[in-house]
């Protein structure tokens, strides 16, 4: 049996265990700003990151292409059936749109929740050791990203911004086990409010909380993202609701709603900066006092 | 050329993780499976058995201060866990024989070891909530075989490249 440590070599551990548990404990405390070192890295490793991240986004589009060209047929005919029910739908739609804007300039209204500038990213990484559902995206601080921002695909909204660094940016994803992360969310076409509070990995869905208990929610009624939190633009799509029930003290609904953006091989993703005014309302930090009353 | 050639590895693999990692979670029958992919320490345990140990933990310990800053934000953590690996690959490589398939074997379990550390980790600082028995059929298990692919197909290569190495500085010795 050889000796495994000797005396050298156990004060050598000592010693590393000690600054790992420093160091450790220093970037738990304040996970919120990165450090100037830490900006740093991850810009150049960012642009390292980009250099081989791009060419695997191209080969995999390539391959969804071929993909694509083999299931043209059945798609064909699919969209064709599809595209009658567009037309008359793109017909009321503009005109929807245009009444709508004469009723906003008749009042006078020229602040628009749902207005927003969008910036267009390159997912560049997503964090090797999945446990936290985080992705690193090419654009940062220059492109005007700020923290708390809106992440959307064209499927719908996948999460915000939780660091910014110069060129890069981490997004925290919505089927993240955080239970600070919040979105303020709406029922489409009604005034039922609610926040996304939480992932239940099992079902791979999103849960709605707080949902006042005298609306009816209603299985398969779309929910948005409301712009009432403060950061987020309005009208954003989060999913679809699958079933609803009570919470664990009866006094709010709780619905459970199928994501209609999907968090795996994301590529390119879009941040919603919103154009009115923005305030740290529930979608960034500004519910600290809103802590106590968590149910589960 | 290839003095270089080694290091280089190193840092070309730390970049592909994350981009392998870009597919995962895959989804078959309605269950996810995470993927971790491991290149790098599967890497490091290769140049420690091989080469040297000394030169596998420093670039255990740059890459693993690369990898805490730039994904996870805990700095410390792989800082810490990829020499540590290291370490045990070389205390356990002095008591068997140094085949490539053992070396596979062992690195396969060191993954696992990774793994298993870092879960303990993640649920002690409630990053995640599942269960053991989760974590082992819904993690380990799909990186365990996802990473001996990984191991299979390349095994043989870093060998080869480390050998060369080898005999290169022995060579430079004389």
């Amino acid at each position: 049996m050889p000796r495994f440590f000797s005396n050298k070599r156990l004060i050598l551990l000592l010693v590393g265990v000690i600054v790992l548990v420093a160091l450790i404990s220093f970037s738990l405390k304040d996970r919120q700003n990165a450090s100037l070192p830490e900006q740093v890295v991850k810009d150049v490793v960012g642009f390292g990151q980009s250099l081989f991240s791009k060419p695997a986004h191209y080969i995999t589009n390539l391959i969804g292409n071929v993909d694509g060209i083999l299931n043209t047929y059945e798609e064909n005919k699919h969209l064709k059936v599809r595209l009658s029910e567009y037309a008359s739908g793109q017909a009321e739609l503009t005109d929807i749109k245009s009444e709508n804007k004469r009723l906003l300039e008749l009042l006078g209204k020229k602040d628009d929740l749902r207005a927003f500038a969008p910036v267009q990213a390159t997912v560049i990484s997503r964090n090797p050791d999945q446990w936290e559902e985080k992705i690193i995206i090419d654009k940062g601080e220059e492109h005007g990203i700020k923290k708390n921002m809106a992440v959307v695909t064209a499927g719908g909204l996948i999460g915000k911004i939780v660091l910014v660094t110069p060129f890069t940016s981490t997004v925290e994803l919505l089927s993240t086990e955080n239970r600070n992360f919040r979105v303020a969310a709406v029922i489409s076409g009604e005034k039922t409010f609610g926040l996304i509070e939480g992932y239940d990995r099992k079902r791979s869905e999103l849960i709605m909380k707080r949902i006042d208990s005298s609306f009816e929610v209603k299985v398969g009624q779309k929910v948005i993202s409301s712009g009432l939190g403060g950061i987020f633009p309005k009208g954003l799509l989060i999913g679809e609701v699958t079933e609803v029930s009570t919470d664990d003290y009866g006094l709010t609904k709780l619905a459970y709603i199928r994501p209609a953006a999907e968090f795996s091989m994301l590529d390119h993703v879009i941040i919603a900066k919103r154009s009115s005014t923005s305030v740290d309302g529930t979608d960034g930090e500004g519910t600290a006092d809103t802590e106590g009353e968590e149910g589960s | 050329m290839i003095r270089s050639i080694i290091p280089l590895i190193a840092v070309f693999l730390f970049f592909l993780e994350p981009v392998f990692s870009l597919f995962s979670p895959i989804d078959i029958g309605g269950d996810g499976y995470t993927l971790v992919p491991r290149f790098v320490i599967v890497y490091l345990i290769f140049i420690a058995v091989y080469y040297s140990r000394q030169r596998a933990i420093v670039y255990g310990i740059i890459l693993g201060l690369l990898y805490d800053m730039y994904h996870i934000d805990i700095i410390g953590l792989y800082a810490f866990l990829y020499p540590l690996i290291c370490y045990i690959a070389t205390l356990i490589i002095r008591q068997i024989h140094r085949h490539i398939v053992t070396v596979m074997f062992l690195a396969l379990f060191l993954v696992m070891i990774l793994e298993l550390l870092s879960y303990f980790f993640a649920s002690l600082i409630s990053l995640t909530s599942i269960g053991l028995d989760e974590f082992i059929a819904a993690r380990l298990v799909p990186t365990i075989i996802a990473n001996s692919i990984f191991v299979g197909m390349f095994g043989w290569l870093f060998k080869n490249l480390i050998y060369k190495r080898v005999v290169q500085r022995q060579g430079e010795t004389l």
